[in-house]
């Protein structure tokens, strides 16, 4: 399904984003994408997308070689990817049902098929209630799950997320994921980058780690932080002091206090 | 690429009432430029066709002496006869001719005082078959005995005043004209870029779920070429009522008879296909600077 051969891609000389990676994930994967800010991650989103071209390496998607497509070709690439991000990309001034439909209507689709197609997806993803809602009505997760349908509703090979439960709470997240998995039931391969730990050590799939561009570690049904440990540890380390001492001082905030009511309650 | 009508049509309707007064005031500079256009257009077209009447008109001029004799005045005539680049010829006698010279002199009394029909020169009035010989056949003339003056009359002096007028006329409105054309244009231009940035979210999740360029770019550019079409209508209605008043001044000051339609309706049809294409190479050129599709 996607294959990366001796990737490299770099925006400044020198510093490269991504850096010799070369790995394959076949058809009906479900695969994390982890790895700090700035290690790469949306490099490697944008280049699947043709947003951006490797300098070296090559990249398959679907059986073709996506650096060598014709420009014009690319907008044929996009109908066999669907993609989220954190903030939904939504069109506040569609309802729910537009902005799914918009993105059938922009590939020309005959508005019968639209129509079934809208109504067939919202209701998938648990909306089918609030199909004449607008975004600004609707709870983040909602928000998110209008953004799935959207990326969803034209039956792309391939989802691109990239920190779709970045902006929601766990429970939130966790209804995402489910719907996430589903998907990925039908044959869809999806592809997830993300900071949420617990979802990544629950979940169990395969996990392709990245920092600063290198691939470090490609884990079946692995876990955020890497088996021997190495990455966590080191990021505890450093934070745990620093966090530490900062809690103390937040401690004596009257701020905090009210915070930690509301939790409670 | 399947471009559904209704999509477009929509698209770009919404876009024009999102942006409406930047579609305004490029619609007016539209207009305002290309009704100059089209008054330069058919002044340029009425002035060609007079002057063309005035040239045909050639004609030429024997002044007699006023003393010349009838034995003179015969042999002239059979000059003429023997001519054969003449067609016709009139015989103006004294009377005949004072009478022209009254009209001709009706600006200045001290001359006209001075005037007697005796005095007046008589004059064979000819017309010739082609115009650009009268000089040459005038020659003729000069120096036969009786003859005061071989003279190739041409509407002269007028029709080169006129010309000269109306050409500085002309190049100041096209001047005029052509600054104002790509005023409109570079606002059609900021128009469209205004629309482009207004639906950059749109544009995005166009890209992102695989909108082909041209899907993304149509309702842009139909939204450019519908502004210059909008001002070029207005611009051809004034040209309509510009040409009524130009068809009242030819009546009024000229000979030449009023503009044919034809050449109406072409000057419109000039006047409409500028205004589309300063329109599309408006939006053509705020597409592709703004919209990196």
């Amino acid at each position: 399904m996607i294959r990366f051969d001796d990737v490299t891609k770099s925006y400044l000389p020198g510093i490269d984003a991504l850096a010799h990676i070369s790995l394959e994930i076949d058809r009906g994967e479900f695969v994390f994408l982890v790895g700090a800010s700035g290690s790469g991650k949306t490099t490697f989103l944008k280049l699947l997308l043709r947003e951006e071209t490797p300098d070296s390496g090559s990249i398959w998607v679907a059986g073709r070689d996506i650096g060598r497509l014709a420009p014009a070709r690319i907008p044929y690439l996009r109908r066999n990817i669907g993609c989220v991000f954190q903030d939904f990309r939504l069109l506040p001034n569609k309802t729910v049902a537009e902005n799914v439909a918009f993105a059938l209507e922009v590939i020309g689709r005959p508005r019968g098929v639209i129509k079934t197609q809208v109504t067939q997806v919202l209701d998938l993803v648990g909306l089918g209630q609030k199909m004449d809602r607008r975004p600004h009505e609707l709870s983040g997760g909602e928000q998110q799950r209008v953004a799935i349908a959207r990326a969803f509703v034209n039956r792309p090979l391939l989802l691109l997320a990239d920190e779709p439960t970045g902006n929601l709470d766990p429970a939130t997240s966790s209804g995402i994921m489910k719907l996430l998995e589903r998907i990925n039931k039908t044959e869809t391969t999806v592809l997830m980058a993300t900071h949420d730990v617990g979802i990544v050590d629950e979940m169990r799939r395969r996990v392709i780690q990245l920092e600063h561009g290198h691939l470090v570690r490609d884990q079946a049904r692995g876990i955020y932080g890497d088996a021997s440990g190495t990455q966590l540890r080191g990021f505890s380390s450093i934070s745990v002091g620093a966090v530490s001492g900062d809690d103390e001082d937040l401690a004596s905030m009257p701020g905090r206090q009210t915070r930690a009511r509301r939790g409670r309650r | 690429m399947a471009v559904s009508f209704d999509y477009v049509a929509k698209e770009t309707a919404a876009n024009l009432w999102r942006n409406r007064v930047m579609a305004l005031a490029a619609v007016l500079t539209v207009a305002v430029s290309l009704s100059l256009v089209g008054t330069a257009l058919l002044l340029r077209q009425v002035v060609n066709r007079q002057i063309s009447q005035w040239s045909n008109n050639v004609s030429l001029q024997v002044f007699m002496n006023a003393d010349a004799t009838p034995q003179q005045l015969s042999e002239i005539r059979v000059l003429i006869s023997q001519e054969p680049q003449i067609t016709g010829c009139t015989y103006l006698d004294h009377e005949a001719s004072y009478l022209q010279a009254k009209q001709v002199l009706a600006g200045e009394p001290t001359a006209l005082e001075a005037l007697t029909p005796a005095i007046t020169p008589t004059v064979f009035r000819c017309q010739l078959q082609n115009a650009n010989d009268a000089p040459a056949v005038a020659a003729i003339f000069n120096g036969v005995p009786g003859v005061f003056q071989g003279h190739a009359q041409y509407p002269a002096q007028s029709v080169r005043t006129m010309q000269r007028i109306t050409n500085i006329l002309q190049v100041v409105l096209l001047a005029i004209a052509i600054v104002l054309l790509i005023s409109s244009l570079v606002l059609i231009l900021n128009a469209i870029r205004m629309a482009i940035f207004a639906r950059r979210r749109e544009v995005s999740v166009m890209k992102l779920v695989g909108a082909t360029n041209w899907f993304i770019r149509i309702p842009f550019m139909l939204e450019g070429l519908v502004q210059g079409l909008i001002g070029a209508i207005f611009a051809a209605g004034i040209v309509l009522l510009s040409n009524i008043g130009v068809n009242y001044l030819v009546r009024r000051y000229l000979s030449s008879s009023t503009l044919p339609l034809g050449q109406l309706i072409s000057t419109e049809v000039v006047v409409v296909l500028i205004g589309v294409v300063v329109g599309v190479v408006g939006s053509t050129i705020a597409v592709r600077r703004f919209l990196d599709v």
